[in-house]
C-alpha cells in the first residue's frame, strides 16, 4: 500500500516536471498521499515556477448589500429566509453609497459585494447601486455579485447571462467573485444547496462572463458531506472551462464552518485538509493563474504557512465580513496592509499589492532577511520523506 | 549546601559595563593549571590590546556564545558545540600522560561500576571518561552517568557507585579511593596521544595576526615563571608550592605542537563518533578556512546529518535556521520524529491550567497577566475555587493540575507545602506546577538553598516543574524583556536539581521578542547540555509571543513560519529530549495540527483553562475529542499520557 502511494506521488512529480496535465485518478491519489509535506513542496514548485517569491494581497472591502434569500442552502448561517425576519437586512442606497464614501482608506481599490437572493428587489435597484459607487469613487473596482446572483436574475428578470451582465458592466460591474460554486457536482450540490443555480448554471455565468470580457474568479466549498473525488471532478469542471475562456483569474479554497447553519453536526476540515486541498488546487489547476489562502476561511496562521504550500495571494484587508463569521469564523475582521504585508514577509515571499484584475499597485521590497535558498535542493529530500516508512 | 554559585549572580547582566576601549574582551579562568598562561597578560604585556578578566570556568564558553567575550581560554568541548570557533596556535592546556587533576575513582573497578557520578563542571573531562568508560568496557552496556557537586561525589563514591573528579579535588584526594585511574594516562595508553582539555578560543574573525603572538608571548613569561606562581598559588589558594610547581612542570603540557594537535583531533573524532558532541573541523586564528568537510557540503548533507541523530554545533544550526527549505527542515525533524517515535501515536494529557495568584513583582514586558502588589485586581485563589476547578478536572478525566502564578510576595513555602499536602490529601491528582522562576522567589523570601525549597515541596506532594519563565536563556534577552527574573544559568540550575532530586520537567521557550536566531540556537544548546548532564527533561515545547493589549514588549521575529521552522529545529538539535509539543494555544489548533509534521510527538494539554496567553488576546481551546481528531487527520494514533509520558490509554 505505501509502496503504491510512494510510486504515484513519483509519477505524479515526473508528470509535473515533463509539463504533463495532472488526471483525476491523479487529483484523487493526491488526497490519499500521506506523504503530506512533500506534497506541499510539489505544490510550492509550482506556485514559484508561476511567481517566484511574489505574493498578491490587495486593499479591499467587504460588502453585503442583503442578507435576505429565497435560497436555503444548508452550509449557510447568513442567509434570512424572508425580510424582516430577525436578523434580515438589506441596505438603503445612501447608507451603501456612504460606507465607501467615507471608507478611511486613500489606497482602498475594490469594493467586494456578494447578497442573498432577495426576493423583490428590482434589477434597477441594483444598477442604481452600482452607478451611485461609481459617482462616489469612480477609481474603486466594483467585484460584484457571484455567478448564482448572475443566474438569479437572468431566470428572475427574463433575460439571458449576456443581458445581465452586460447592463451591470454598464452601470460599473469590474469583475465577479467566484462565490457560490460549492461542490459542482450534482450529487453534492441537490443535498446542501437545492434551490440555486446549479453546477452548469453556475459555470454558465461565469462562461458568458468571460465571453464578454468580464474577469472573474472561482471557488469551491469543502469540508462537508463531499468526497475527494467531488473535489476533484469539481476542480477539474473548472479547468475544462477555464481551457475554453482563460476568464478565471484566481482559484479560492472555502473551508467549511459549522455555526448556526444546519450541517452544525459535522466536524470542520482541519487544517491539514486545508492545506491539502490548497496544494492539490495549485496542481491540477494548471491554467488558473492565482490560488488564494482565503485567510478569514483559514484563519490567519494557516494562511499564513498555505503560502508554502501553493498559495501566492492572501486576498485583502476586507475591513467587514459577515458569511464566515456567522458560521464560526475567529479569524479578526480586519487585517491592516502592514499586517498583510508583515504575513507575507514572514513567510519569506515579496509582498506585492494588486488591483482586482492582478494589476501590480506596488512592489514592497522583501524583508531584510530572507528565509534564505529556498528551492529544492535535490532530491535527497526523499531520502526523508515518507516514502517507505509509514507514521 | 551549595546556595547560589558566587559566578552566577556576579556576572548576573554585566554586559559592557566595562569600558573595553575598543580592545579584545579576553576571559580567563582561575585555575593553578592556567596561571602560566594568564601570566603575561595579567602582567600588562597587551594592555593596550586586551582587556582581561577571570571569570568562573562555567561562564567561559557562555560568554564567547553570547558575545560577551572575544576570546576565552576555553575547554574544547565547546569549541565543537560551537563550531565556528578558531584556536589561537601555539599553546593550551594539555598533558602527556598522567595529570592527576582529572580522574575517576572508586570502590570497585571502574569498568564493573554501574553508576558513575560526575562532576558536570567540565564537559570536556565528562567525554573524555564517557569514552574511557566506554573503551574499558569493551561492549558492555553504558553504567548509569548522573552528575553531582563534586564533595557529594567524594562522600558518595562506594560499592558500585564510581566518580569522576576534576581539579583541586582530584588533586587532595590522592590515593583516597581504591581504584583511581587518571585520565590523561588512560587516555595516553589508549591513543599513544597528548590529551589537550583547554585552548584559547576566538570569535572567527576578532583575533589578528598581530595579537596571536601575545598569547604565546604571556605564556613563555608564565613558564619561566612557574616557581613564582606555584608560591603565589599557596599563599592564595593553600597547598604545598613545591607539590603546585611538580604539577605544573611535570603533570601540564602546555604546547600546541602537531603532536597535541593529533591528541585534540582524536578525541573530537571519537567523541562525535559516539554522538557526545557535534561532529567538528578545527580552525584557527590566521589560517585559511578548514578544509572541505563532506558531512557538511551542503544543506541536504547536513539536514541528512541531522535526521539521522546527528549532533548540531551551534554553526550547523544556525546555517539550518537560515538556509534549509521550510518543507525540508519539516522532513528532516518528521524523520527524527518516527525514528524517536516509531509506532506513530500522538499524545496529550488532560490537564488544567491553573492560576493560583496574579499579583507579581517581576512586571514583565510580554506579560499582560500579572497586577503589581495592591492591585485591586490582585488575586490569589481560595481553597473553596480552588477545589472547584480540580473537582471538574477530575470529573473531566484530568490527571494534572498545572499549577503556576506571578511571584507573590505574601505567600510563603509554609503557604505552598499546606497547599500542596491539601490538594494531594483532598484530590486523586498529580501537581505539576512552580516553574524555577517561582522556585527561586521562595530560595530568596526564604534564604534557603534551590535544594531546600525544591525538597520540601516534593515532600509535600509536588511531582514535577514545568518548564515555563524559560522565556529565551540567554543574558542579553532576558535583561531587555524580564529584568527582575533570574539569568539562564539560574533557570537552569533549578531544572538541574530537580533533576538530580529525582523530578522530571519540561523545557521551554518563548520567542519572538528581543531574540535573534543565535539566541534561539543558543536556548537549544543549553537545554541539550543540561539534558546531557540530567536526562531530567521529558519535552521541550517552543511557544511565539502573543504581542496584544495589555502587553509593552514589541513583537520581534515572530510569524506561523518561523514557528513551525523553530520547531522542527529544535527536533533536530534537541537529540537528547524526548519529546517534542506543538504549541496551539499560540498558534491555534490547525497549526499545532501542521506541527506533528515538523517534528513534534505530542499535542500538549486540554488546557481547559489558560489565563496568561489567553490575557495577551490569544483565544484558542481543543478538547480532547478535537485533540484527537486533529491528530488522526495526519494518519496518527492517539493515547492520553501523564507528565512522565507514559501512555494512560491504548493509542486509537
Amino acid at each position: 500500500m505505501t509502496a503504491r502511494t510512494a510510486g504515484t506521488l513519483d509519477a505524479i512529480e515526473a508528470k509535473l516536471q515533463a509539463g504533463e496535465r495532472l488526471s483525476y485518478d491523479d487529483g484523487c491519489a493526491l488526497f490519499l498521499e500521506p506523504d503530506f509535506l512533500r506534497l506541499g513542496m510539489l505544490a510550492n514548485q509550482v506556485r514559484e515556477d508561476k511567481h517566484g517569491d511574489r505574493t498578491f494581497f490587495n486593499v479591499n472591502m467587504r460588502f453585503e448589500a442583503t442578507n435576505v434569500c429565497e435560497a436555503s442552502c444548508s452550509f449557510c448561517a447568513f442567509a434570512k429566509l424572508k425580510e424582516g425576519a430577525a436578523g434580515a437586512h438589506t441596505t438603503t442606497h445612501e447608507a451603501a453609497w456612504k460606507e465607501l464614501a467615507e471608507h478611511p482608506d486613500p489606497r482602498l481599490t475594490e469594493l467586494h459585494m456578494v447578497n442573498g437572493l432577495h426576493p423583490t428587489l428590482p434589477f434597477e435597484w441594483y444598477e442604481e447601486l452600482l452607478r451611485g459607487w461609481k459617482r462616489v469613487r469612480p477609481g474603486v473596482h466594483l467585484k460584484c455579485f457571484t455567478g448564482v446572483e448572475i443566474h438569479f436574475f437572468a431566470q428572475k428578470f427574463g433575460m439571458t447571462h449576456e443581458a445581465v451582465l452586460t447592463r451591470l458592466r454598464a452601470a460599473g460591474l469590474g469583475s465577479l467573485p467566484g462565490g457560490g460554486a460549492e461542490i459542482l457536482h450534482p450529487d453534492v450540490r441537490q443535498r446542501i444547496a437545492t434551490d440555486k443555480a446549479n453546477g452548469d448554471e453556475y459555470l454558465a455565468a461565469h462562461r458568458a462572463a468571460h465571453k464578454l470580457g468580464i474577469p472573474s474568479n472561482c471557488t469551491m466549498l469543502y469540508g462537508h458531506i463531499e468526497t475527494f473525488e467531488h473535489r476533484v471532478d469539481h476542480l477539474l469542471r473548472l479547468r475544462d472551462l477555464q481551457d475554453e475562456t482563460q476568464g478565471f483569474q484566481c482559484f479560492i479554497p472555502l473551508a467549511f464552518h459549522n455555526e448556526n447553519n444546519s450541517l452544525r453536526k459535522l466536524p470542520e476540515p482541519t487544517a491539514v485538509d486545508s492545506l491539502r486541498t490548497l496544494a492539490i488546487s495549485r496542481l491540477l489547476l494548471d491554467n488558473i493563474p492565482h490560488i488564494k489562502a482565503y485567510w478569514v476561511s483559514m484563519g490567519v496562521p494557516t494562511a499564513q504557512i498555505a503560502l508554502r504550500f501553493g498559495a501566492d495571494d492572501l486576498d485583502g484587508t476586507i475591513i467587514h465580513e459577515s458569511i464566515y463569521h456567522s458560521a464560526g469564523s475567529r479569524a479578526p475582521m480586519a487585517l491592516s496592509r502592514d499586517e498583510l504585508v508583515r504575513l507575507i514577509r514572514e513567510a519569506g515571499r515579496i509582498p506585492v499589492e494588486r488591483d482586482t484584475i492582478y494589476g501590480v499597485v506596488e512592489e514592497l521590497p522583501r524583508a531584510a532577511v530572507p528565509e534564505g535558498a529556498l528551492k529544492v535542493r535535490d532530491r535527497m529530500a526523499r531520502k526523508r520523506s515518507l516514502a517507505l516508512a509509514g507514521n | 549546601m551549595v546556595k547560589r554559585k558566587p559566578g552566577l549572580v556576579q556576572n548576573r547582566y554585566r554586559r559592557d559595563t566595562v569600558d573595553h576601549g575598543g580592545r579584545l574582551r579576553v576571559v580567563g579562568v582561575s585555575f593553578l593549571n592556567a596561571q602560566p598562561l594568564l601570566h603575561g597578560l595579567l602582567s600588562g604585556l597587551a594592555d593596550d590590546r586586551m582587556h582581561v578578566e577571570l571569570a568562573e570556568p562555567a561562564e567561559l564558553a557562555r560568554r564567547l556564545f553570547e558575545d560577551e567575550a572575544d576570546v576565552a581560554l576555553s575547554p574544547v568541548a565547546p569549541l565543537a558545540t560551537h563550531g565556528g570557533l578558531e584556536i589561537v596556535p601555539g599553546c593550551a592546556i594539555g598533558c602527556d600522560g598522567a595529570v592527576e587533576s582529572v580522574k575517576l575513582v572508586g570502590d570497585c573497578p571502574i569498568e564493573e561500576a554501574d553508576e558513575i557520578l560526575l562532576d558536570a563542571a567540565s564537559r570536556t573531562s565528562v567525554v573524555l571518561a564517557r569514552l574511557i568508560v566506554r573503551h574499558l568496557r569493551a561492549g558492555k552496556a553504558e553504567p548509569r552517568y548522573c552528575a553531582r557537586p563534586a564533595r557529594e561525589i567524594v562522600a558518595t563514591v562506594g560499592g558500585k557507585t564510581a566518580g569522576l573528579l576534576i581539579g583541586d579535588i582530584a588533586l587532595e584526594t590522592r590515593g583516597k579511593f581504591r581504584y583511581e585511574i587518571d585520565l590523561g594516562q588512560a587516555w595516553k595508553e589508549l591513543t599513544g596521544l597528548p590529551f589537550v582539555f583547554a585552548v584559547w578560543a576566538a570569535r572567527p574573525g576578532v583575533v589578528s595576526a598581530r595579537d596571536a603572538p601575545l598569547f604565546t608571548s604571556s605564556l613563555e613569561a608564565g613558564l619561566a615563571a612557574r616557581p613564582q606562581l606555584a608560591q603565589a598559588w599557596a599563599r592564595g589558594h593553600g597547598g604545598d608550592a613545591e607539590a603546585h610547581l611538580a604539577y605544573l612542570n611535570d603533570r601540564i603540557r602546555y604546547q600546541l605542537d602537531e603532536r597535541a594537535l593529533a591528541g585534540l583531533c582524536e578525541f573530537l573524532r571519537r567523541a562525535a563518533e559516539a554522538k557526545l558532541l557535534p561532529v567538528t573541523e578545527l580552525s584557527f586564528v590566521g589560517q585559511d578556512k578548514p578544509a572541505f568537510s563532506p558531512q557538511r557540503a551542503s544543506v541536504d548533507s547536513l539536514l541528512d546529518y541531522a535526521a539521522d541523530g546527528g549532533r548540531l554545533s551551534f554553526q550547523d544550526a544556525m546555517r539550518l535556521a537560515s538556509e534549509a527549505d521550510t518543507h525540508e527542515l519539516g522532513l528532516a525533524a518528521d524523520a527524527r520524529r518516527r525514528t524517536l517515535h516509531p509506532e506513530g501515536v500522538v499524545t496529550y494529557i488532560v490537564d488544567r491550567n491553573v492560576n493560583y495568584t496574579n499579583v507579581c513583582t517581576t512586571s514583565c514586558r510580554f506579560c499582560a497577566f500579572y497586577r503589581p502588589v495592591g492591585h485591586e485586581e490582585g488575586y490569589v485563589l481560595t481553597r473553596e475555587q480552588l477545589t472547584q476547578k480540580i473537582e471538574e478536572t477530575v470529573a473531566a478525566g484530568g490527571v494534572q493540575i498545572l499549577l503556576q502564578g506571578g511571584l507573590n510576595p505574601a505567600l510563603h513555602l509554609e503557604w505552598y507545602e499546606d497547599l500542596f499536602r491539601w490538594i494531594k490529601a483532598t484530590f486523586p491528582i498529580k501537581l505539576h506546577a512552580l516553574s524555577p522562576e517561582e522556585i527561586w522567589h521562595l530560595v530568596r523570601l526564604e534564604d534557603l538553598t534551590v535544594q531546600d525549597v525544591l525538597t520540601r515541596l516534593r515532600a509535600a506532594g509536588l511531582d514535577s516543574l514545568p518548564g515555563g519563565g524559560a522565556e529565551v536563556l540567554t543574558d542579553r534577552v532576558r535583561a531587555k524583556i524580564a529584568k527582575a527574573k533570574c539569568t539562564s544559568a539560574e533557570w537552569l540550575e533549578v531544572m538541574r536539581v530537580a533533576h538530580r532530586i529525582g523530578m522530571r520537567t519540561t523545557a521551554t521557550m518563548m520567542f519572538g521578542t528581543a531574540d535573534t536566531q543565535a539566541d534561539r540556537v543558543l536556548h537549544m544548546l543549553k537545554v541539550r547540555e543540561l539534558q546531557d548532564e540530567t536526562g531530567g527533561f521529558t519535552a521541550f515545547i517552543a511557544w511565539d509571543y502573543q504581542h496584544d493589549v495589555g502587553t509593552r514588549q514589541v513583537a520581534g521575529e515572530t510569524g506561523t513560519v518561523l514557528y513551525l521552522r523553530t520547531q522542527a529545529l529544535s527536533r533536530l538539535v534537541l537529540d537528547n529530549v524526548p519529546n517534542i509539543q506543538t504549541s496551539w494555544v499560540t498558534q491555534g489548533p490547525g497549526i499545532g495540527q501542521i506541527g506533528l509534521r515538523y517534528g513534534a510527538n505530542d499535542m500538549g494539554s486540554t488546557m481547559f483553562e489558560e489565563n496568561v496567553v489567553s490575557s495577551a488576546g490569544t483565544t484558542f481551546g481543543m478538547d480532547a475529542a478535537q485533540i484527537e481528531r486533529h491528530a488522526r487527520a495526519l494518519g496518527f494514533k492517539v493515547a492520553q499520557r501523564n507528565m512522565r509520558y507514559e501512555r494512560l490509554t491504548v493509542p486509537a
